[in-house]
């Protein structure tokens, strides 16, 4: 019969949101859920709205693009910005991936885990999601290379050995260092070329 | 200052066309909180004895005065469409079938809570608060409790007070109707 007083104390929210499969986000895509602006990745079955892209990051973005294009034409497919398959419930958009060479540049069939060379992503403010959450992703898929461009920091951080834990190897490089691809060793690029500025070659 | 990318919000248009899609499967049991698209656990006998059990309580005690609605949705803004366990609403003769019902419909929610209680306490509590839900009472059968949630505010209910087997309780809405905890809890 006793009417206590209780006072609760609310923690944070927890919650199972729904976790959405390759299908259905495309689904959602030809069904107009998105609206044409939305900018969006499907990231372990959740729905991302990627940033507004910044000037920085979008001339990194560019400039990175050129570097590779100039040294991998024939040897691979660039892809800037596209979707790429991944697991069952993934599908995200790096800034950049370098695909297997296709001769109909996957016009026909979307690049798959077992396609993707390297990976990169450009950071202009905040790395910490393309660290958190970007790189154990790309591990857990295979993806044999992951770079990530800080263009803050200036600095590229080169993830290899890729485990479902995450990347077995991480590897910080400045103004200086040169780089090659796991897969592509002949290929070989400077971290200036990449972050622009002095010593840039192009 | 960095922020890191966030969730997609999803509206109550973007939520009806995924379900008239058939992109949210017919099956799947999910309500719409906030934005976001969260399953809701299956539901389980001790839990549906309860509802049934508040239905037959609160309709008998309404009569025709409101509508009980039983594990439907109701609409909170653009982004909730929530499925409470049970919701008295204000009566109106189409029984809202020309529009849907609002937080404005509400006279009063009860949600059964077994295994999620975490969830109908931490999520739905303030979310029915934010929207001026007038009273929530959540019967978690775990504890054998009955929690009256009143006096809505943007960050909560105020008052939230729990009852035990023995007592009644008279919604705001019906204050002659009492209530025993005991009927409700089985």
């Amino acid at each position: 019969m006793a009417i206590l007083r209780a006072t609760i104390e609310y923690e944070p929210l927890d919650r199972r949101p729904y976790r959405f499969t390759i299908d259905q986000y495309h689904q959602m895509g030809e069904a107009g859920v998105f609206r044409p602006e939305d900018r969006v990745e499907l990231i372990d079955g959740e729905i991302i709205e990627m940033n507004p892209i910044g000037d920085p990051h979008a001339g990194g973005v560019n400039r990175l693009n050129q570097a590779f294009v100039v040294r991998l034409v024939g040897k691979a497919v660039i892809a800037p910005q596209n979707p790429v398959r991944l697991a069952s419930h993934d599908e995200p958009q790096p800034d950049l991936a370098i695909l297997r060479f296709r001769a109909d540049f996957y016009a026909s069939l979307g690049p798959r885990p077992e396609d993707v060379l390297l990976l990169v992503e450009v950071a202009d403010s905040s790395v910490s999601y393309d660290r958190r959450v970007k790189a154990p992703l790309y591990a857990r898929n295979g993806i044999p290379e992951y770079w990530l461009v800080d263009l803050g920091r200036g600095q590229v951080v080169v993830y290899r050995d890729p485990s479902p834990d995450g990347y077995r190897s991480m590897q910080v490089h400045e103004r200086g260092a040169s780089l090659s691809l796991v897969e592509l060793p002949d290929v070989t690029i400077s971290v200036a070329d990449i972050l622009g500025g002095p010593a840039e070659s192009a | 200052m960095a922020i890191d990318p966030i969730r997609h919000r999803f509206t109550r248009s973007e939520y009806h066309r995924m379900a008239q899609t058939g992109i949210l499967a017919p099956e799947a049991r999910v309500e719409l909180i906030d934005g976001d698209i969260i399953e809701m656990s299956p539901i389980g006998r001790r839990h549906l004895a309860a509802v049934d059990r508040a239905t037959r309580l609160f309709v008998r005690g309404v009569g025709d005065e409101a509508i009980v609605r039983v594990q439907g949705s109701i609409a909170l803004g653009d982004n909730g469409e929530p499925e409470p366990d049970l919701t008295v609403l204000r009566f109106r003769p189409d029984f809202y079938a020309m529009s849907q019902a609002t937080e404005e419909a509400v006279l009063l929610i009860v949600e059964v809570a077994d295994t999620s209680e975490g969830y109908d306490q931490r999520t739905k509590a303030p979310l029915y608060a934010a929207f001026g839900i007038p009273e929530l009472w959540i019967a978690n059968l775990n504890r054998d409790q009955l929690l009256v949630h009143r006096d809505p505010t943007p960050d909560g209910y105020a008052t939230v007070r729990v009852y035990r087997r023995g007592a009644s309780v008279s919604p705001l809405a019906f204050p002659h109707l009492a209530i025993n905890v005991d009927d409700i809890l089985g």
